[in-house]
């Protein structure tokens, strides 16, 4: 019986490691196949702004859409899955995707300050009036609306709301800790800002921290951080004692995997995939957008 | 110092008491609220107000019943092969080896899953280029569940008499007639336990699941559609909603305690009735 037996376990180890590693390798984009729609989980920021702004607003998401958890999960999908097609945050795409122009415009800060990219929300931080008793708070407030906050959030890709901001003086006195969570779009950008910060007030620490949106909602309206971050127009409902200050404002991208020949998609395009409701006019297969 | 002794004895029957009592408490006035129609229907759109719960009990008993039957023929084979076919040098390494399964946290097989068997499906398997879904949850999950099954059922065959077995070959029965006809049913119970233990795994199992299951709150027609379980519902939204569609969420919580505790029941009954199958067989050999 030994030798049956080490030569099946042998076998079943080299099936195993052949399958692992035929699975690291990833196929190519193939156009018979149906579009993998990738969306975010309810109560992101990013999702019920994408929603809105191509007509399908309150919409649950398609029937067997791809939810991820945040941003970054959503890059990783796109970037191994050759039929995907996901929102994600302007600011946060990288060369990992490809980024679709919407009816044929590019999305670029300019195209979205000149308002012709139209998949565009703000960026916000909510806090209790309450909250800026604390001069900690009122120095990282005072300090986003700076001119040293603008420039970050420029070069990091996000479009500045201020144009002749007055750069931020410290304030030596200041100590402590202050923190910040909520969402997952805003998250990247509010860490290169709060690294900032702790540069110019050497004594203060800023923890930042994601969630979602939502999560930004519950922990600024209980005060278990100071600040809750929203990717979306401030909706008073969810958050009745906070008041908003927006930091910036970002373009929503439209990206595939790199080797998806596809380049433009139009909004009516969109929201025949994104629809649940869609019908008959559903788009469910790649090669109803690539020939 | 009595005292102290009954308070920690006491103490784990007030931590189930509260849990029972923030479940029920919350939860059932819920679905009495929403009603049943609609708790236990399909359509799931916490902005609408409806918290059908259907498709993910659905998920969640498809991807149990799909992870017992790899896990199940895996696992009992491999009991099977550790009791009299695999060379006795090999039985120890194999056995601490199956067990080491048992410690590698969860997270870990969600990653493996999401990151090689989620593609691996995808690209060769899936017919519409999605991996995730019920095949890919219930592969990850059967693994899981192996060092349950092999060391319950394997504990449950040593506990039968030798005789058995040799009273098989001495009818001459062959070393396998003798493990499968015999020795198999002979141990049935302590399997069925084995069985139900690793079902309890397979359908409260969270991280690794909502790594590899896609999330999408749809009825599951295909092996290859993102769906979502009651416990991925749970956790994928816990952090970030409030007011009714958190209050769902405990409700879904009361549900997937009824399915353990029906577990938790089956458990024990076969519990028993393994114990007395023992005693009458010692008692037939005395």
């Amino acid at each position: 019986m030994k030798n049956p037996f080490s030569l099946v376990s042998l076998v079943m180890a080299l099936v195993l490691v052949i399958t692992a590693g035929a699975g690291c390798g990833g196929g190519g984009f193939d156009s018979s196949k149906n579009i993998a729609v990738v969306a975010r989980e309810d109560g992101s920021g990013t999702k019920s702004a994408f929603m809105e702004i191509i007509g399908l607003k309150g919409k649950v998401d398609p029937v067997g859409a791809i939810q991820q958890n945040g941003t970054a999960g959503v890059l990783t999908e796109v970037k191994g899955n050759p039929v995907a097609i996901a929102y994600e945050s302007l600011g946060y795409v990288t060369s990992d995707a490809k980024t679709l122009k919407v009816d044929g415009v590019a999305a670029t800060v300019a195209n979205i300050k000149n308002g012709t990219y139209k998949i565009a929300r703000p960026l916000s931080v909510i806090y209790q009036e309450s909250t800026l008793e604390n001069d900690i708070c009122q120095a990282f407030l005072t300090f986003l609306r700076s001119s040293n906050a603008q420039k970050i959030i420029s070069e990091e890709g996000y479009v500045s709301l201020l144009d002749d901001a007055p750069a931020y003086t410290a304030n030596g006195a200041l100590s402590g800790a202050i923190s910040v969570s909520g969402s997952t779009s805003l998250q990247d950008l509010m860490d290169d800002l709060a690294v900032e910060f702790q540069k110019l007030q050497k004594n203060v620490q800023v923890v930042v921290t994601g969630g979602g949106s939502g999560t930004g909602y519950n922990n600024a309206e209980s005060g278990v951080t100071e600040f809750g971050m929203i990717s979306e127009e401030f909706d008073l409902g969810k958050a009745p004692t906070c008041t908003v200050y927006t930091v910036c404002n970002d373009g929503i991208a439209v990206i595939v995997n790199k080797s998806n020949p596809l380049d433009n998609i139009t909004m009516a395009q969109l929201r025949n995939i994104y629809d649940v409701d869609a019908g008959a006019s559903a788009i469910i297969k790649w090669e109803t957008l690539v020939n | 110092m009595r005292g102290i002794f009954l308070f920690c004895a006491v103490f784990s029957i007030l931590a189930l008491g509260c849990i029972c009592v923030f479940l029920l408490a919350n939860g059932l006035p819920f679905i009495g609220k929403v009603g049943l129609g609609n708790f236990f229907g399909t359509k799931w759109d916490i902005h609408n107000g409806d918290y059908g719960i259907l498709s993910m009990i659905v998920a969640s008993l498809y991807v149990t019943a799909l992870s017992m039957i790899f896990g199940v023929s895996l696992g009992l084979l491999t009991a099977v092969s550790l009791y009299k076919f695999c060379p006795r040098r090999a039985v120890a390494p194999i056995r601490q080896m199956v067990n080491l399964l048992a410690g590698i946290p969860s997270v870990i097989y969600g990653l493996f899953g999401l990151i090689i068997i989620v593609p691996f499906l995808r690209d060769y398997i899936s017919p519409n280029g999605v991996g995730y879904g019920i095949l890919a949850t219930s592969l990850v999950l059967s693994v899981m569940v192996l060092p349950t099954i092999v060391g319950v059922s394997l504990d449950a065959l040593n506990a039968v008499p030798k005789n058995y077995y040799e009273g098989a070959l001495a009818l001459g029965a062959t070393k396998e007639q003798g493990v499968f006809k015999v020795m198999l049913p002979a141990a049935k119970s302590g399997i069925m336990a084995a069985v139900v233990l690793s079902i309890g795994r397979a359908i409260g199992e969270t991280m690794a699941v909502i790594m590899v299951i896609g999330g999408s709150p749809a009825m599951p027609t295909s092996l290859f559609q993102s769906v979502r379980t009651l416990t991925a519902n749970i956790a994928m939204g816990a952090t970030e909603l409030s007011g009714d569609p958190m209050t769902a969420l405990v409700a879904t919580g009361v549900v997937l305690f009824f399915f353990a505790l029906l577990l938790n029941a089956s458990f024990s009954l076969l519990k028993g009735g393994e114990k007395r199958e023992n005693k009458r067989a010692s008692k037939a050999n005395s």
